[in-house]
């Protein structure tokens, strides 16, 4: 294992039981995540990429969901293997999180002071005087005008590009090692986007936390993220670094995708288009779980013995196995 | 085939014991401009900008506060209800969501059919004939037509919600924002699939979006809106290499792009100004990365100007760059 490895995620899988059937939502995935480094999660709706998110937080009810096997190593830990109370010191602490949609996330009955602060008190023992200083620090850290003010703003009296840097100052309150971000600029404008990201960016230069960073977007990758994970149907399609994962794509998944991202140009480009849906995870295809939609598949990909799983197939550039030799061949 | 003269929506905000009138929303501000035949107009620009108001006004699902509408060159802004009635199967609109633009209590085929039961007199037979047709047009199975739209993904149900804007043959369809709420992949999905309905229906199209690289995909021509004005109008390709408004410049370079060709990006400081309390002077000199001394002052009217033949632009910000 590489030294500088804040995070490192082994095979894991997280299986959910509704009824009689198994949902594998997230069925093996590992990748490392480096200090100071922006990590994204690409990928459908449905790929898996926010249960990824919820597993490494430990959120996921545990009489729903079955963590199997898999290890979560953080800090010399397996985060799978803690005690709740364990666990409660390190979330919101150590990592902490930011969610989409910045209106469902905040609580409309508590002002900002409260939201901010509580987690400052419980964390760093801090008094209620002094975590108030430190949330109106945090106000003005990711740029909300007029902190002192602000800190008693309930969360509907704030735009939604405001809220969302009110996350970011709750989320970022405890210096915590590791951001997950979930698509923390889906629901925002595109001129607010581009603040929040720039934002995240500078954030990141001044405390050197890592992010993980969950989105849809390829363009939004393109602009913050070191590395790259691809996901399909709780599965990792490809990892690399991100200039590397654009301009030499290796899946035909990821090929499919930066081709029909929308990208502005001076002329008009015809649009290309992936066919079909991702299929249900109760009953995923057999064997490579992307043939269902690949624009060439082999004959090899629908076998039962295919099984999934990334080769290197250049240094730091990680691909799935079967459609790797499908292509090569 | 829809001209638009000088429309303004203004909704009042009533306040107190008496419902007196204490202001107004001023969603759309004395807005003109043309849909020749045939053409895909995009428009765009962030949320409360009055984009899905002036889609809503131009076809009178929202009355508007002042102005005129011309459909084929005859105004339809005092035209009657029972008249207007008349003319709405010429218009049809496909929504945002796809999840809340269907009923879910009805069956696919009663959906579709409405339509036809209401504008048209037609026997059981041809309307059967007619929901079949368009079924397949959009993608689906005639299969699908017994079932509801809860067993059907997010991409089914907007080539649903087509399906049902396509069945009256309608000329004119507002588009409004109806790839936002979908996946990339079934977004490149339904982008083809409007463009290759609209040749084979020869409709015309406003299509709303807040996504300039989906307006630059699917539009022949692009209008800018900002705080209920237009601030920008081109055609696509103009509007891309060569943005006049500064509104524009910075939308286009902060758009996320895979390949960037230009690394510079201009942002823009604050959130879009209340639409109930406009800046004085120039709407956007609040938030323009470099504002003249002038463009405060009360004597300055927002209004277009043409810089190039077809492109309009802002005559605050024309002279002020």
């Amino acid at each position: 294992m590489n030294s500088e490895n804040l995070l490192s995620i082994k095979n894991l899988k997280t299986h959910f039981t509704v009824g009689e059937s198994v949902v594998k939502a997230v069925d093996g995935v590992s990748f490392n995540l480096e200090a100071g480094k922006t990590f994204a999660i690409v990928g459908e709706s449905g790929s898996g990429k926010s249960i990824t998110a919820l597993s490494i937080m430990g959120l996921l009810p545990n009489n729903l969901a079955q963590t199997e096997r898999g290890e979560i190593l953080f800090d010399n830990k397996n985060l799978i293997d803690l005690e709740e109370n364990e666990m409660r010191k390190i979330r919101g602490n150590r990592i902490s999180m930011i969610f989409q949609e910045p209106m469902t996330s905040l609580n409309p009955v508590y002002d900002l002071s409260f939201q901010i602060s509580e987690t400052i008190i419980l964390h760093q023992k801090k008094s209620k005087e002094q975590a108030r200083k430190i949330a109106i620090e945090m106000l003005d850290l990711v740029g909300i005008p007029e902190p002192q003010k602000r800190i008693d703003s309930y969360p509907h009296e704030l735009s939604g590009g405001m809220r969302q840097r009110a996350m970011i100052a709750m989320a970022l309150s405890c210096n915590p090692k590791i951001l997950i971000a979930d698509e923390p600029t889906t629901a925002l404008d595109v001129t607010i986007q581009a603040q929040i990201i720039d934002l995240m960016q500078e954030l990141q230069k001044k405390l050197g936390m890592s992010i993980i960073f969950i989105t849809h977007d390829l363009g939004v990758v393109s602009e913050i993220s070191d590395h790259v994970m691809v996901m399909y149907l709780g599965n990792v399609m490809e990892i690399a670094e991100t200039s590397e994962l654009f301009n030499n794509p290796l899946h035909s998944y990821t090929k499919s995708l930066i081709d029909i991202a929308p990208q502005i140009s001076d002329e008009k480009r015809e649009i290309k288009v992936l066919r079909g849906e991702i299929p249900s995870p109760t009953n995923p295809p057999s064997g490579c779980v992307f043939r269902t939609r690949c624009p060439n598949p082999g004959i090899g990909c629908k076998g039962g013995d295919i099984e999934m799983g990334l080769i290197e197939a250049k240094p730091g550039h990680w691909v799935d196995r079967c459609c790797y030799e499908c292509n090569q061949t | 085939m829809i001209r638009v003269e000088n429309i303004k929506k203004y909704f009042p905000i009533k306040d107190g014991f008496f419902n007196n009138k204490s202001g107004d929303v001023k969603a759309v501000e004395n807005v003109s401009f043309e849909i020749p035949e045939g053409e895909i107009l995009g428009l765009v620009g962030e949320s409360g900008s009055g984009k899905s108001t002036l889609g809503r006004a131009i076809i009178r699902l929202i009355e508007p506060t002042q102005g005129n509408i011309f459909y084929k060159n005859k105004n339809i802004t005092k035209l009657s209800d029972s008249e207007m009635r008349k003319l709405r199967k010429d218009f049809q609109i496909i929504f945002q969501d796809p999840y809340a633009s269907l009923d879910p209590r009805k069956k696919i085929y009663d959906i579709i059919s409405q339509g036809l039961k209401v504008h048209e007199k037609m026997d059981k037979n041809s309307i059967n004939q007619k929901v079949e047709e368009i079924i397949q047009d959009v993608g689906l199975q005639k299969e699908h037509l017994n079932r509801y739209p809860h067993e059907f993904s997010g991409g089914q149900r907007q080539r649903i919600g087509i399906a049902r804007a396509l069945v009256l043959n309608p000329k004119f369809i507002i588009a409004d924002e109806p790839v936002s709420a979908l996946d990339v992949t079934i977004q490149a999905q339904i982008l083809n699939l409007i463009l290759e309905l609209k040749k084979k229906y020869s409709l015309t199209i406003l299509f709303i979006s807040h996504d300039l690289s989906v307006i630059n995909q699917i539009a022949d021509r692009v209008m800018v809106m900002y705080l209920g004005h237009i601030v920008e109008v081109a055609n696509t390709s103009n509007l891309f290499s060569n943005p006049q408004h500064p509104y524009t410049r910075s939308l286009i370079e902060t758009a996320p792009q895979i390949f960037r060709k230009n690394k510079k990006k201009t942002l823009l400081k604050g959130d879009i100004p209340s639409p109930i309390n406009p800046p004085s002077g120039c709407v956007f000199r609040t938030r323009c990365p470099n504002p003249g001394i002038d463009c405060k002052g009360g004597n300055i009217e927002m209004g277009l100007i043409e810089v190039e033949p077809g492109h309009w632009v802002d005559q605050c910000c024309a002279n002020c760059n």
